[in-house]
């Protein structure tokens, strides 16, 4: 069987992929990182909230592994995501990256924001530069790096140009290239394809899977999207919400890039979607109870 | 791959976002002549009717000065002597026609006026822009800072600066520091309130990436928070000139000093009821009011604003 459907799952070595050779220059000359990420009976409650915003999450991320995680609104993605970026402190739990625990934001564990984030008072490839300057990175390699990363977003002539003068697809781009500069060790994206229309994210899809397949970085992904889950993911990680745990993974053996019009990914398409729907129901159904 | 079309969306955004501005701006350039021409000729015709009941009907020119006269007030206090405001006779206007009298001068007293206001505005202003980019600043960082001084400085904002000069004249005495006072006090409030308000609309997405992008201590504060507090700055800068120069106005207005500011020669005028040179001085000081405002620091809120996307809103 193709999709194989674990509970709890014991980590496991990723799916088969096609690499592409393309050279990008001077990013490829960064050392790769190993980027193995632990999350082990991490939980996080807000002050004032009844439910913890996740509970005892046990998720572990291979080296170069792309996990995507859905589940309805308010479930604990973003939690999640912030807590492996250091952004917010856990209760409890550890997080361990390449058996490193952490503790506060940092370049290797860079953050795709839904909203981009990128500053308007630089221009794309300053930028993309920023982490890099932040980071004592010298003049010329900084330049070199810059202009891989442009190259490799497909966006070679628009450095010069200013936040508010890109499309909403191309600043996505620039943020993504703004994180990847930094060859960090994993990569955190929050529904960075939210407010992009059909045709755009499609294309970004196939970018960021080619990066992917190029840089081999592990990638933690949060998504509304199932189709987008499908498309990108080694594993799937559907949450439970009201506490936010971990209420079901599907880890996916298919090979990179999907064909959607194959039986295996509808199927798939319907059991994750099926999973949230029944999450959502479950959820509503506990709330009207609880009230 | 060698251009940014390898996308079609982004290949097709410009071509229809560039029209789209250019026809705009087409569209708007002739309304906007003729209607600065309408403007203007309504202004003329207006003056043009006010010095012609001067000139018919002889009204009482001591109680309210035709424009001819304040023409002739603003040119004595550029050292230059002409008699435009009398009956038009042989030599007018260079000589004496009438009867209309002003304070005789000859001197230079405009220039020198602007210049003593100006060092006055630059220092005191200085000084108030260091305490309110400073207490703004910690009252965005502090909250508890905030809570204090917060309603005070709304309510002191509120106080008219002149209202400063009888506490600066006790504490300090009639003399320069006591203008500065008046000046930084009646302004630097609105500055520390204006920055503050500015800052807590800076997106907390910025202090996030700085801090992903290993912008940590002073680093976060020099290459984020504060080119991400510079439309806030921005205006938080115009702000605080309009009360500057306003309470600077007001100041010497009351002082009496050595060195005469504009405010000096406005209360000159009124001394020897030469209502003339009183219209004269008040128009020159809405001019460089609006000058300074409009060349500077609209200017500058304007560049940041489109550095930031965020569209000029003067
Ligand atoms: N800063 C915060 N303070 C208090 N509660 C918070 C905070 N951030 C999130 N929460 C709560 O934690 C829960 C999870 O929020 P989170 O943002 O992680 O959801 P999400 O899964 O990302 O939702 P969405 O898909 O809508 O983005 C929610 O109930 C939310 O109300
Ligand atoms: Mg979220």
């Amino acid at each position: 069987m193709i999709v194989q459907q674990l509970e709890r799952a014991a980590p496991v070595t990723t799916a088969k992929r096609i690499a592409k050779p393309v050279e990008w220059g001077a990013l490829h000359t960064a050392p790769p990182k190993p980027g193995r990420l632990v999350l082990r009976n991490l939980s996080k409650r807000f002050a004032d909230s009844k439910h913890a915003a996740i509970e005892d999450i046990d998720l572990t991320c291979e080296s170069g592994e792309f996990v995507v995680v859905v589940g309805p609104s308010g479930c604990g993605k973003s939690t999640l995501l912030n807590l492996v970026a250091g952004m917010i402190r856990c209760d409890r739990g550890d997080i361990l990256l390449d058996d490193k625990p952490i503790t506060e934001p940092g370049p290797d564990r860079a953050m795709v924001f839904q909203e981009h984030g990128l500053f308007p008072w630089l221009t794309a490839e300053q930028n993309i530069e920023f982490g890099l300057k932040m980071t004592g990175v010298p003049a010329r390699q900084r330049r070199q790096l810059v202009d891989a990363a442009l190259r490799m977003i497909h966006l070679p002539h628009s450095g010069h140009k200013l936040i508010h003068q890109l499309s909403g697809g191309m600043r996505q781009r620039v943020a993504i290239a703004r994180a990847l500069v930094l060859n960090p060790a994993v990569l955190l994206m929050d529904e960075p394809f939210a407010s992009l229309d059909a045709q755009t994210r499609t294309l970004l899809h196939e970018q960021v899977q080619e990066l992917w397949l190029q840089t081999g970085k592990t990638i933690l992904f949060v998504t509304h999207s199932v189709g987008e889950a499908v498309r990108l993911a080694d594993r799937i990680i559907v949450l439970h919400s009201n506490p936010g745990r971990i209420r079901r993974e599907f880890k996916i053996a298919l090979p990179h890039p999907r064909d959607f019009d194959s039986p295996e990914v509808g199927d798939l398409i319907r059991m994750v979607r099926k999973e949230i729907e029944d999450e959502v129901n479950r959820a509503n159904a506990e709330q009207i109870n609880g009230q | 791959m060698d251009s940014d079309s390898v996308l079609p969306r982004d290949g097709t955004a410009d071509p229809v976002v560039r029209p789209l501005a250019t026809a705009d701006e087409g569209a708007h350039s002739r309304p906007h002549r003729t209607k600065w021409i309408k403007i203007l000729l309504v202004w003329l015709a207006a003056l043009v009717l006010w010095e012609g009941s001067y000139r018919i009907i002889q009204w009482k020119s001591w109680q309210f000065p035709a424009p001819s006269h304040v023409v002739d007030a603003t040119l004595d206090m550029l050292g230059v002597r002409t008699y435009f405001g009398d009956p038009l006779a042989e030599g007018w206007p260079w000589q004496r026609a009438g009867a209309h009298v002003h304070v005789a001068a000859g001197d230079a007293k405009l220039p020198k006026a602007i210049a003593v206001s100006g060092v006055r505005l630059l220092i005191g202003f200085s000084i108030s822009l260091a305490l309110g980019i400073f207490l703004g600043m910690a009252m965005w960082t502090w909250s508890f800072l905030d809570d204090l001084l917060g309603p005070l400085f709304l309510g002191l904002q509120t106080l008219p600066s002149v209202c400063w000069v009888p506490l600066a004249i006790l504490t300090l005495g009639i003399n320069e520091s006591a203008i500065l006072m008046v000046l930084v006090l009646g302004s630097f409030f609105a500055t520390a309130i204006a920055l503050r308000d500015g800052l807590r609309t800076i997106p907390p997405i910025y202090e996030r990436a700085g801090l992903m992008l290993a912008a940590t201590n002073w680093r976060l504060y020099r290459y984020v928070l504060l080119p991400a507090s510079l439309p806030a700055m921005a205006s938080s800068l115009r702000q605080g000139f309009s009360f500057a120069w306003r309470s600077l106005m007001g100041a010497e207005l009351i002082f009496m000093l050595q060195n005469q500011g504009l405010g000096f020669l406005l209360n000159i005028g009124r001394e020897f009821a030469d209502v003339a040179q009183v219209v004269a001085v008040m128009i020159v000081m809405i001019a460089i009011g609006m000058t300074v405002d409009r060349w500077v620091f609209a200017q500058i809120e304007r560049r940041v604003r489109n550095r930031f996307g965020l569209m000029a809103a003067t």
